[in-house]
């Protein structure tokens, strides 16, 4: 387990060198997020109104529901995107072979490749959310830290399955990352990313009960704005848990068929 | 350890045709068609450096690459150190150092030398043993300071030859070099042959099984020459024992005899 440890330890160190070696995109992104809060301040301050207000789920301005909502989805996409970046990366690089020729699992390798887009895109939220608290009033007070870090874990589980399936569609078809399209796509119509599913025709709103987005952003939303605890949450834990413990192992089983796929094909390196 | 280095058993490899449009989606699925090695059978024993001789498609690099756990055979076996390649990847994975003969394979913003650590690291070498090895092998490839600038500042050369010294990094006890000086400047690939002879063949006994198109370093490294001619075994000798037996005068006269083929170009080189 130690061993297993220091190995994913070993790609977050390598990627956090690597991003060392670029200096101005953390300055970069931190004024990008100012200026990301700022648009969703001034938006909300156009669109809110008490009716908008109440009709929202936890409750408090449309500001907070749609910052939460947005800077998910910078989650969700890192979870859906960093297997197959990196997949992309080290193939692109040359360095997929001499990864795969050394002591070194598969998963550790695809786990630990995914451990730093993960630590930046928290980053990323945090400063986001910093910015929101510190210049437009989000209500970082009133949330319940404990259930935040546990639906970010649900949610990373859950959707991790899909970014590792992605990896596997990359491995054999080269181009492409259709989980990410399709629920990304869906989601933004039918997750609650800027409006509350409540307000979508019957049909789409039971697409949405089907989709795991909805419950991880009813999760995100309770535990951030509203402080709710993991009496209030366990539904929407339990229906991500489920759905990590659905995909997980089936996308670990599709991405060593896929490995082996392409060392009978030859395709291993093939862009 | 088993006598047998590397041992190998009527290996065959084929690949799906290649295809491209909407019919690229297929390919993966595909049965294999175009043969790449057709029940090759040898051994190389311990301590022993073996070439691989062949034209540009021979099968030589699809040979290596079963060996280093890259590609799956179609039938056949291959074992390394008595490990087989397909049901025991992890245990060969140890005994082997892999060196796939391109500049590419490292991460071009970290330094050499943080290279190596990231890969030591990955095949289980503890720090001290790192730092020692590292520094061994930065001064037997004369990397110099190359180990602490980034890699992509480096030439294709100086990356070849980080790419060799990461190969040896964990003491393999088998080499796998896939055209090793293919990058190397003519002082630097005379240096390098000199080096794996002396320090890594006689010196710790490691067993060699490398491809080359350069026949004087076939002379110069190999104890025995594996000719392989369209997926096919057609010789396997030591150098001397090939020339004998085509009287021929040279490697390369005995290579072209062997494989019934004619030198282009008129070039008398060195290349086969």
């Amino acid at each position: 387990m130690s061993r297993v440890l220091r190995e994913l330890w070993l790609f977050f160190w390598r990627d956090l060198c690597i991003a060392r070696t670029y200096r101005s995109p953390f300055i970069l992104e931190a004024v990008e997020a100012l200026f990301g809060a700022a648009m969703f301040y001034y938006v909300a301050r156009f669109v809110d109104s008490p009716q908008l207000q109440r009709s929202l789920p936890q409750g408090g301005t449309y500001f907070s529901y749609a910052l939460v909502g947005f800077v998910f989805f910078d989650y969700l996409n890192a979870a859906l995107d960093s297997f197959d970046r990196s997949l992309e990366e080290a193939r692109d690089a040359g360095t997929l072979e001499p990864l795969l020729v050394t002591q070194s699992s598969l998963p550790v390798i695809l786990a630990g490749s995914a451990i730093y887009p993960f630590v930046a895109t928290t980053l990323r939220i945090a400063v986001y959310l910093g910015w929101g608290a510190a210049l437009f009033g989000f209500p970082l007070r009133a949330a319940n830290w404990f259930s935040v870090l546990a639906v970010l874990l649900a949610t990373l589980l859950a959707f991790s399955g899909l970014g590792i399936l992605s990896a596997s569609y990359l491995l054999l078809f080269k181009r492409g990352n259709p989980a990410k399209w399709f629920l990304i796509g869906v989601s933004s119509v039918v997750g609650g990313m800027l409006f509350p599913v409540s307000i979508l025709p019957d049909w789409l709103q039971l697409v949405a009960r089907l989709n795991p987005v909805t419950y991880a952003l009813e999760a995100m939303r309770g535990a951030l704005l509203a402080g709710a605890g993991f009496a209030e949450l366990w539904r929407s834990l339990a229906a991500l848990l489920l759905c990590a413990a659905v995909l997980l192992p089936c996308s670990m089983a599709v991405f060593s068929w896929a490995l082996r796929r392409t060392k009978i094909t030859g395709t291993l390196t093939h862009r | 350890m088993p006598d047998s280095a590397i041992k190998i058993e009527s290996l065959e490899k084929s690949f799906p045709p290649a295809r491209s449009g909407w019919r690229a989606f297929l390919q993966p699925f595909e049965k294999p068609t175009a043969v790449a090695l057709a029940g090759v059978s040898f051994e190389v024993r311990r301590g022993e450096a073996v070439a691989l001789l062949g034209i540009n498609g021979a099968g030589k690099s699809t040979l290596l690459r079963i060996l280093a756990t890259l590609l799956l055979p179609s039938s056949g076996t291959a074992c390394v150190a008595g490990h087989d390649a397909v049901r025991e990847p992890r245990a060969v994975r140890r005994e082997l150092g892999y060196h796939a003969g391109s500049d590419l394979g490292f991460y071009a913003r970290l330094t050499g030398r943080e290279n190596l650590r990231f890969f030591g690291r990955l095949n289980h070498l503890s720090d001290h043993t790192l730092r020692q090895r590292i520094n061994l092998l930065g001064h037997q490839f004369r990397l110099g300071e190359a180990l602490d600038r980034q890699v992509r500042t480096l030439s294709s050369g100086t990356v070849q030859r980080l790419s060799l010294a990461r190969a040896l990094l964990h003491q393999p006890s088998v080499l796998l070099l896939d055209e090793p000086t293919r990058s190397l400047d003519a002082l630097a690939a005379a240096d390098f042959r000199r080096f794996l002879k002396t320090e890594i063949l006689q010196g710790l006994g490691t067993s060699l099984l490398f491809a080359s198109h350069t026949l004087p370093e076939v002379d110069f490294l190999a104890d025995r020459v594996a000719v392989i001619d369209a997926g096919r075994l057609i010789a396997c000798a030591s150098p001397a024992a090939l020339k004998l037996k085509c009287g021929a005068a040279t490697l390369e006269e005995a290579f072209l005899r062997l494989t019934g083929r004619k030198a282009s170009f008129n070039d008398k080189g060195g290349d086969a």
